[in-house]
């Protein structure tokens, strides 16, 4: 792509990245014409944000099972073998949240599903509380209602938290950022379609093993692929946070509060806490209008229930519709009276626009598929977590054939080349290093969720400073080696630290647990292909004309 | 000293249009959302789609400024496009505050 | 339904494949006349629009559709890598 040129202002290697050599062709008087600007465009939209982008996929993908990973990091918690009533674990709740959340304003508890074996539930911070923070959360097991009494930890929900807003800064930061790569994700999608006009038939070309090309081709196939995915869940992902990165409309034609809530009222069926009356009135027993929604939808087809002033008189409770098979995620809920448990409204439309946004933001989150259209989602999104990650490396292959001298790469190649190694390899380790420390914590440890979620930094800051020693290639080797080991030996590590065994797991035909622990072998052999495939490449190519064939064991080495 | 103009000469019309990307996409996209209000909808319906146009308005623009043969021509097409959209978000903006 | 549907998709985009005459160097070692290329090009392009009435029809739009999106993503991949295995093995 670069002409050889341009290795004059990268040999300097005066800190600069790579930049200057493009914009030394970008502002050339001449049009660049179509493709090649667009795949500069594509180029850098990618690269810059690539790492996070990688991430975000990764947890993403793994986000789809987010449910059965919480299973797996609570193993105390007995395999569900049947989802339990949600009249009565409702009642429970509500049982356990008048004394635990007393003085609330609004708690809203998620009942079991065929996914997840506990009810968790957030709830306002009461007034004077000296808790800190809007809200408060807690999961509760559904047989008794009382807090769960497994080990303390977030699990898969962090990997789905940080899907969309990262972690250690402020919430708002971490969208803000996702928000911002999800834009060069779209743009990198559009540019790099148009750089590829004949996309579909480059799609079926693959050239073995020919070093530049086959990274080429590789990242190719992968994004012609998973291309009506990845065009969706990029879309789809800055719809679910489009209130946030788009509130103009809002801000201008919106006027009032009641002008507000009609527009929240077509997003979602977070009802907000009206005024208190000051009148203390026990709230009605809330299994009488869960089972009024069982009715109306499916003795397990209810997911939600919020309650709004518990305790005064002018409580309401809203029982929102479950998720199965429904592709939309626009509010279907009852809303009853608090005190008396009577129906007040049913919402079961909303209008054109927002059923769109509910489609839309449906696609994204992949709840509404059974168990064939949850693998498919995990198959074609890790797929696109390989687009992303072969577009990374693919660029640092590119360059090195360029390079003057390749013993000593300029600065930007080396950040990328690094960066590549921690944020893909390393990310592998770290995500397993969160399994592994949920097994070796003891369980008593105070703040241990957050313990485990300081492991798992920890362990990719690790992984970055690996990548910083070890020569380039080794480093990769050698990660991806770790990785292999810390998958493959984590189900061994849970036979040894639980009583959940994966034979035992096999036996009492606990697919949760049973799947996992192949899941992870699957990957550990997955990362053994890539190291081994990595450790016995040798370039073939020659780049033309530019250096001696002594050089090219060197380069193996850099 | 000379050097130093003749490189941030090279470079001025590339961060212009890296600008003209960013910034001048976003303005847009807001415009859209704001302007999606214009449409015979109901205005709940009008912020919903608003808001829905306005990511795909957005990668538009960021495209259309790097296939623009120079950065004067991706901003001139910016402030073209955005005069529709002005003009009918301030409609929108007027209406809005009329109905107060 | 899903499974049925993942192994059509895999059949039609085979068949695009041998409309190829790369791939049918690839896979059969030497390029097909033009009219069974072609006819290896219809079928896929039948074989994918019968999966789509299919699934639809079996499971709704919505539902139809995300199965479909899913399967032909994959069925494509698995083609490829066949494809892919296959060139290796003869080289």
């Amino acid at each position: 792509m670069a002409n050889p040129n341009d290795a004059t202002p990268q040999v300097r290697d005066n800190g600069r990245a790579p930049k200057s050599a493009k914009s030394t062709k970008s502002t050339g008087t001449q049009s660049k014409g179509v493709r090649q600007s667009m795949s500069d465009l594509h180029t850098w939209a990618g690269l810059l944000v690539g790492w996070l982008l990688y991430a975000m996929f990764l947890t993403g993908t793994v986000s789809y099972f987010k449910e059965e990973i919480s299973q797996w990091m609570r193993p105390e918690l007995a395999h569900q073998q049947q989802v339990p009533d949600p009249a009565a674990v409702s009642q429970r709740v509500a049982t356990t949240l008048a004394t635990l959340a007393d003085g609330t304003t609004q708690w809203s508890v998620q009942l079991p599903t065929a996914r997840s074996n506990l009810a968790s539930a957030f709830w306002r911070t009461p007034p004077g509380s000296a808790q800190k923070g809007m809200f408060q959360e807690g999961v509760f097991d559904p047989a008794t209602g009382h807090a769960v009494t497994a080990r303390d930890t977030l699990g898969g929900e962090f990997f789905y938290r940080f899907h969309f807003q990262f972690y250690y800064m402020p919430v708002m930061w971490g969208r803000w950022l996702a928000g911002l790569c999800a834009m060069f994700m779209l743009v990198a999608i559009v540019s790099g379609v148009i750089t590829h006009k004949k996309i579909f038939v480059d799609f079926f070309t693959f050239r073995w093993g020919k070093g530049q090309r086959s990274w080429l081709d590789a990242h190719n196939a992968l994004s012609v692929f998973g291309l009506p995915f990845h065009l969706m869940i990029t879309y789809t992902g800055l719809v679910t946070l489009m209130t946030m990165y788009m509130p103009w409309a809002g801000e201008v034609a919106l006027k009032s509060a009641a002008q507000r809530q009609e527009v929240a009222a077509q997003l979602n069926a977070f009802i907000r806490p009206g005024k208190r009356q000051g009148v203390a009135a026990p709230l009605a027993n809330v299994d009488r209008m869960v089972r009024e929604a069982q009715a109306r939808w499916g003795e397990n087809n209810v997911l939600r229930v919020t309650v709004t002033n518990p305790g005064d008189a002018s409580a309401r409770v809203a029982v929102s519709r479950g998720e199965a098979l429904r592709v939309s995620v626009s509010p279907q809920y009852l809303l009853f009276d608090g005190v008396s448990g009577k129906l007040l409204e049913t919402h079961d439309h909303v209008g054109g626009a927002a059923e769109t946004r509910g489609v839309l933001y449906a696609l994204h989150m992949g709840r509404f598929g059974d168990l064939p259209a949850r693998w498919l989602y995990f198959i074609v999104s890790l797929a696109g977590t390989a687009m992303v990650g072969t577009g990374l490396v693919m660029w640092t292959v590119k360059r090195r054939q360029k390079l003057p001298d390749p013993m000593r790469p300029y600065f930007g190649f080396r950040l990328v080349e690094r960066l590549n190694i921690a944020s893909i390899a390393g990310l592998s380790i770290a995500m397993t290093g969160y399994l592994w420390s949920n097994r070796l914590l003891p369980v008593a440890l105070p703040h241990r969720a957050d313990t485990e979620i300081n492991a798992f930094f920890a362990i990719w800051a690790a992984t970055l400073l690996y990548a910083l020693v070890r020569p380039a290639k080794r480093a990769w080797i050698e990660l991806l080696w770790l990785a292999a080991a810390l998958l493959a030996l984590l189900p061994v590590l849970n036979a040894l630290t639980t009583q959940r065994p994966f034979w035992r797991s096999v036996a009492q035909g606990d697919f949760v647990f049973a799947g996992f622990d192949l899941m992870m072998w699957a990957l550990a052999a997955l990362h053994a292909a890539l190291a081994w495939r990595t450790a016995t490449h040798r370039p073939r190519e020659k780049a033309a004309g530019k250096r001696a064939t002594a050089t090219l064991p060197q380069e193996e080495e850099a | 000293m000379s050097a130093a103009l003749a490189q941030v000469r090279r470079v001025a019309p590339l961060v212009s249009r890296i600008v003209a990307a960013i910034v001048g996409g976003y303005a847009l996209a807001a415009l859209t959302s704001v302007a999606a209000l214009a449409l015979p909808i109901a205005a709940p319906q009008g912020v919903i789609t608003g808001m829905l146009a306005s990511f795909v308005v957005y990668t538009c623009v960021v495209i259309g400024v790097f296939l623009a043969r120079s950065a004067r021509r991706a901003w001139g097409g910016l402030l073209i496009a955005a005069v529709p959209l002005l003009l009918a978000s301030w409609s929108v903006w007027t209406s809005a505050g009329g109905a107060k | 339904m899903v499974g049925l549907t993942l192994g059509l998709c895999v059949m039609a985009f085979a068949f695009l494949a041998l409309g190829m005459e790369r791939h049918q160097q690839a896979v059969l070692g030497r390029a097909l006349d033009a009219g069974r290329t072609r006819g290896f090009r219809i079928a896929g392009w039948c074989a994918l629009v019968i999966t789509l009435r299919m699934i639809v029809g079996e499971a709704g739009w919505a539902m139809g559709l995300v199965y479909y999106a899913g399967c032909t993503s994959l069925a494509a991949g698995i083609v490829y890598g066949a494809i892919l295995w296959r060139q290796r093995a003869r080289a």
